[in-house]
């Protein structure tokens, strides 16, 4: 490669100069391909490895600190553990895709990375750092100790040597020569992205800088011997993690926490494997030097035991790993509570299992507040006290039976816990990282999410059951395929005196089927009215329900349905409002598990007998319940138009022109499919035509009966699954409030609705993936094409439609406003706001193609209410 | 005006100090800083009509021949040292008077005073008798610490503090005030115990301190290293020894 000659960092400028090139360098970098990133991963890994011994001894010497063998380890830990995770790690491009879901994971550099190093390990830390950098297209800015500064940057050089010879982009790794405080700190200020390993100062600083910093804190190991550990195991994997490079890992144990019943045991072997147990002088002596005005002597750190000794002025066998001090207090006042960085241990005796678990509690929040904590115990047998231990510890790194030098490092004494030598504290230790940290932590991830439509579906009764005179031949299923032996009969008072209720109990007595019928029903019903039912069933007990009757009886007998099977079933959870019936928060109660539910519909409107909702009041709040799930469904509908023949002209009128704004709403709702409006058109079709022959001539026009039962069917199990609009909103609180039917109620804002939704430029849509664009005018203009409406534009073909709409309520007796029903202006407005937001929060609102503004609502209604033409307000 | 100088109560270094009538009179040596001199005063001026301690009022800065001298109120009484030294049995009440003293100080703001963070940074920063590396570590302990703005004296210790013969107590010499953190104040005097070897004194004093002002014991004692490198700073033979065991101690990592 062509040497350059580098240039000395030592200034502001300087250093400004060299983010500059690096920023340069990383420009081009960052668009290398996955093949070239991974080979100069691989070279540079290779070079740094093969100077680990160079590296080591150089930091050693340098430093005066730590343990040089255990260097060479460190520095071969980073780059060969490092290089083989990360090796088939994807960091460039797209690192994820899912094509179904249509969503990718685009991983991009953050940039250019500052890395300050610390003294303790002054190569590994910048191998790792720089392994890491490179694998993520980053480029990086080495902040070297001055303590470590010529093995820092000799690392940092070599490194750099390699990825330029391997491929890299020339200055793609830079460094301070010269380092200070003010350097660090400006280069913090002017990088993209932080990478602090240090004291508490640095990373404080590091998280002030305003750059994003992964900043990491202070260990205060404390390890735990439990009775049930292998002692030797244990003593001795404390040993060799509290001696490696003399104790300078900073996830090093700093204490043992030993329970008494084995504490002499443990004593004993810590002893006999090399360990000096300080008498009480000898440890006064330690305390007075490891520890300056609660701070740690530098001349300490890094040192072996037998230097301590001679600095705390008496001598110990040279060849000594670790002085122990055996001491009570975990607070400050003690020294060996503190973080020593050097082999020197604390050593606590334990009443039992919690007061260790105190002791380690204290010495971690004391020193080294989500860092790491030890335990040795046997897992097999203690499951109990290690959930017991981590619950307790606020350490993001518990290791168990596990040195924890080397352990917390990662993935040497486990595979899965990611190599690092930067450890994560978490927001205990205010880091904002409590993991290893690794190459995620370097990189932007762009996420690509392409607009997915949601699944759909069409749900219906199992069984739909129609033609005039099946009733009786339905019912016959009851015996003979589904068994079926008590029927339970919910109707209302009118249709049990007028004896429809009797050809189901005449069919039922037929075939020997046991039956009960509740026919005290109301108009809109009650939950009173419910439990009273629901209570006869718990005694009646029935395999069968059927509902006789319009909206009320079906309604009232699914609510009874949900409480007979369901006694503790709570109504405001089940009524509670949904975005998406799929992922709404309440989970409905399984039903049918006690009794198959029969709807059987004597009025065409309604389609209750096909949908999953039923509402229900609250007769001591007045509150009305609406709920609504698939679990609602009725399992057989059975549409009889015999039932229906003798239906007054006003129920007629008001269940007829239900059915076509519910055909209408579902139409244009923003949950539509091709499944739905099949069946919406069609009904709308037959309601034009037979709904005033059925108004008109009753039970003489038994055809005209029939048609407007399956339309209302129809339109039934179309809005059961594409849902309504605002009509219902509205229709559901001018019918509460001013007292009027269903019915009429939403056939009154018809009109003013459908005009307001037809609007090309609205304020707001619908929010549904599958509503892409307003289109409502459209779809009107499609229904009035289908009902042979032919105009010039869409605009007259809905002109003409509402006009069809209008004929259709002239015809059937149905006013054309409210103030028409006699609703009283003044109790009208006192009553508007009120309204307004109560419709607005109705379920049928978020189906709406339009989203309506709460004054929309108003407007929509003072229109509505006044009617014709005399509506600008 | 002229004073007599002939009643001269104290030599330093760097001046002399003369009482005339009710004037101290501080008349600095000739090539002394005519800035130091003037900051002197301006930090005094400062204290005085910011707050409502008690302390000797500047009188005027002027020159006798061609030495600057600042002059003040002369307080009749004595020093809290001095009643220290001659009544030890005595010594609690007075720590705890000093310590009291010490904190209604630190409970007053004087905005314009310089802060304490960047008058350490300067003043280690530039000494060249500490090393690059340990400089390093200092001022990165410095960076960490919090931003506070409380009145600092910056050199509170019991000769500074005079108290009269009905009881009422002046604080004097407020050359080094600052506004900054009252530990840093309190390590400050700990410090000052330390060096004249009253190490019990330093302990019961740091104890008494963290008592009455609810502070940590471990964030004072984060702030005696710095301190103590201050204290390097003016470059006295005979406690760079001490100091630099204080200053050597390491960031745990």
């Amino acid at each position: 490669m062509k040497k350059e000659k580098l240039e000395l960092v030592s200034s502001i400028e300087q250093l400004e100069d060299a983010i500059l090139k690096v920023r340069k360098a990383e420009e081009e970098f960052s668009k290398f391909s996955q093949e070239k990133v991974d080979e100069i991963f691989k070279k540079v890994a290779i070079k740094a490895n093969s100077q680990r011994i160079p590296l080591a001894r150089l930091a050693c010497k340098e430093t005066g600190m730590g343990c040089m063998e255990d260097k060479v380890i460190k520095n071969h830990f980073a780059a060969e553990y490092i290089y083989n995770k990360y090796k088939n790690a994807k960091t460039c491009s797209v690192i994820e895709e899912d094509k179904i879901y249509g969503i990718k994971k685009i991983a991009e550099p953050v940039g250019v990375i500052g890395a300050v190093i610390p003294t303790t390990n002054p190569t590994s830390t910048v191998i790792f750092k720089i392994l890491l950098a490179l694998k993520t297209r980053n480029g990086i800015i080495i902040s070297p100790h001055p303590r470590a500064k010529n093995s820092s940057i000799a690392a940092a050089k070599i490194m750099l040597e390699a990825a330029v010879e391997a491929g890299a982009t020339k200055n793609i790794i830079s460094w301070i020569d010269v380092p200070s405080l003010e350097l660090t700190n400006f280069l913090m200020q002017n990088v993209d992205l932080i990478l602090a390993t240090g004291g508490p100062g640095m990373v404080k600083a590091a998280y002030s800088s305003s750059k994003p910093a992964i900043g990491v804190g202070a260990g205060n190991t404390p390890a735990v011997i439990d009775d049930s550990a292998d002692i030797l195991t244990s003593v001795n994997s404390i040993i060799h993690s509290k001696t490696f490079d003399n104790g300078m890992i900073c996830a090093s144990e700093q204490s043992v926490i030993v329970l008494d019943k084995i504490y002499d045991k443990v004593k004993e072997e810590f002893k006999k494997r090399g360990c000096y147990i300080l008498n009480k002088e000898e440890t006064e002596k330690v305390r007075k030097t490891i520890i300056i005005n609660g701070a740690l002597n530098a001349k300490i750190v890094g040192q072996k035991a037998s230097t301590i000794a001679s600095l705390s002025g008496f001598e110990v066998p040279k060849e000594t790993k670790i002085l122990i001090g055996e001491v009570e207090n975990t607070d400050a006042s003690e020294e060996f509570a503190h973080e020593k960085l050097s082999p020197v241990l604390a050593m606590y005796r334990a009443k039992n299992f919690d007061d260790a678990m105190e002791k380690a509690y204290d010495l971690v929040v004391y020193g080294g507040i989500g860092h790491t904590s030890s335990i040795y115990l046997d897992v097999a047998k203690e499951k109990d006290k290690l959930e017991k231990f981590y619950s307790k510890m606020k350490t993001c790194r518990v290791l168990v039976n596990t040195p924890s030098s080397q352990g917390g490092i990662g993935d040497i004494y486990n595979f899965k816990l990611a190599p690092s030598l930067t450890l994560g504290c978490g927001s205990w230790g205010s880091n904002s990282v409590s993991e290893n940290v690794g190459i995620k932590h370097l990189l932007n991830i762009k996420t690509v999410a392409e607009r997915r439509e949601n699944m759909l579906w069409f749900r219906v009764p199992e069984k739909v059951y129609i033609k005039r005179g099946c009733l009786p031949v339905a019912l016959e299923e009851l015996k003979e395929v589904l068994n079926k032996k008590r029927v339970f009969i919910v109707t209302d008072n009118f249709l049990f005196e007028n004896g429809y209720t009797k050809v189901v109990t005449d069919k039922l007595d037929e075939m020997k089927i046991e039956h009960m019928t509740f026919s005290n029903v109301e108009p809109d019903p009650s939950l009173r009215t419910a439990k009273e039912g629901a209570k006869l069933m718990r005694e009646f007990k029935p395999d069968t329900i059927i509902a006789i009757g319009g909206g009320s009886s079906m309604d009232a007998a699914k609510i009874m349905w949900v409480l007979y099977e369901h006694e503790e079933a709570d109504f405001m959870d089940m009524a509670m409002r949904f975005m998406d019936i799929r992922k709404r928060v309440y989970t409905f109660p399984k039903m049918g598990e006690k009794a198959y539910f029969v709807a059987v519909p004597t009025s065409a409107g309604t389609g209750s007998e096909v949908t999953p909702f039923a509402v229900i009041t609250d007769e001591k709040t007045g509150s009305k319940y609406p709920l609504a799930d698939y679990e609602l469904l009725p399992k057989m509908a059975i549409v009889d138009s015999n039932m229906m023949a003798n239906a007054p002209k006003g129920l007629t009128a008001a269940s007829g022109i239900d059915a076509l704004v519910h055909s209408i709403e579902a139409y244009v709702s923003v949950m539509a499919t091709e499944f739905t409006d099949s069946l919406a058109i069609e009904a709308i079709k037959l309601i034009f035509e037979y709904l005033p022959r059925a108004y008109e001539k009753g039970a003489e026009d038994l055809e005209a009966r029939e048609k407007m039962a399956h339309a209302a069917t129809l339109a039934g199990m179309a809005f059961a699954n594409a849902f309504l609009g605002i009509c219902h909103s509205m229709g559901h609180k001018l019918g509460s409030y001013h007292h009027l039917p269903h019915g009429i109620a939403v056939s009154l804002v018809l009109n003013d609705v459908m005009r307001y939704n037809s609007e090309d430029n609205v304020a707001k849509m619908g929010t549904f993936p599958q509503y892409k664009y307003p289109n409502t005018l459209r779809r009107y203009a499609s229904i009035a094409e289908y009902l042979g409406i032919t105009g010039k534009n869409d605009e007259e073909k809905l002109e003409k439609l509402l006009q069809k709409i209008d004929e259709l309520k002239d015809k059937i007796g149905i006013k054309h406003s409210i103030k028409d029903y006699a609703v009283k202006e003044k109790d009208f407005l006192k009553t508007l706001d009120k309204m307004c937001e109560d419709a607005f929060d109705d379920q049928c609102t978020s189906a709406n193609p339009r989203y309506p503004s709460i004054e929309d609502i108003k407007q929509l209604y003072l229109k509505a209410y006044y009617g014709g033409n005399k509506n600008e307000l | 005006m002229s004073y007599n100088l002939t009643n001269e109560i104290a030599v330093r270094a760097s001046k002399n100090i003369y009482i005339d009538k009710t004037s101290v009179i501080k008349l600095f040596k000739e090539n002394y800083s005519k800035a130091d001199i003037l900051n002197e005063a301006l930090n005094l001026s400062r204290v005085e009509e910011n707050t409502d301690l008690n302390i000797p009022k500047l009188k005027e800065v002027t020159k006798i021949g061609k030495r600057w001298a600042l002059v003040t109120e002369y307080v009749e009484g004595k020093s809290m040292q001095e009643l220290m030294d001659k009544n030890p049995k005595d010594i609690d009440k007075y720590l705890e008077m000093f310590v009291d003293i010490q904190l209604e100080v630190l409970s007053k703001k004087v905005p314009l005073l310089s802060r304490i963070k960047d008058k350490f940074k300067r003043k280690i920063t530039e000494t060249d008798l500490i090393d690059e590396d340990v400089k390093y570590e200092l001022l990165q302990r410095l960076e960490g610490m919090k931003n506070h703005t409380k009145l600092c004296h910056g050199d509170f210790n019991p000769e500074n503090i005079i108290i009269t013969e009905k009881g009422k107590y002046y604080i004097c010499d407020w050359s080094h005030a600052t506004q900054g953190n009252a530990s840093a104040d309190s390590a400050r005097t700990f410090l000052l115990f330390s060096i004249q070897g009253k190490d019990d004194l330093a302990n019961r004093y740091l104890e008494l301190f963290c008592l009455k002002s609810g502070i940590e014991k471990g964030n004072v004692q984060r702030w005696i290293p710095i301190v103590a490198a201050t204290q390097m700073t003016k470059g006295k033979e005979e406690e760079r020894e001490f100091l630099s065991k204080w200053i050597n101690v390491a960031e745990y990592q």
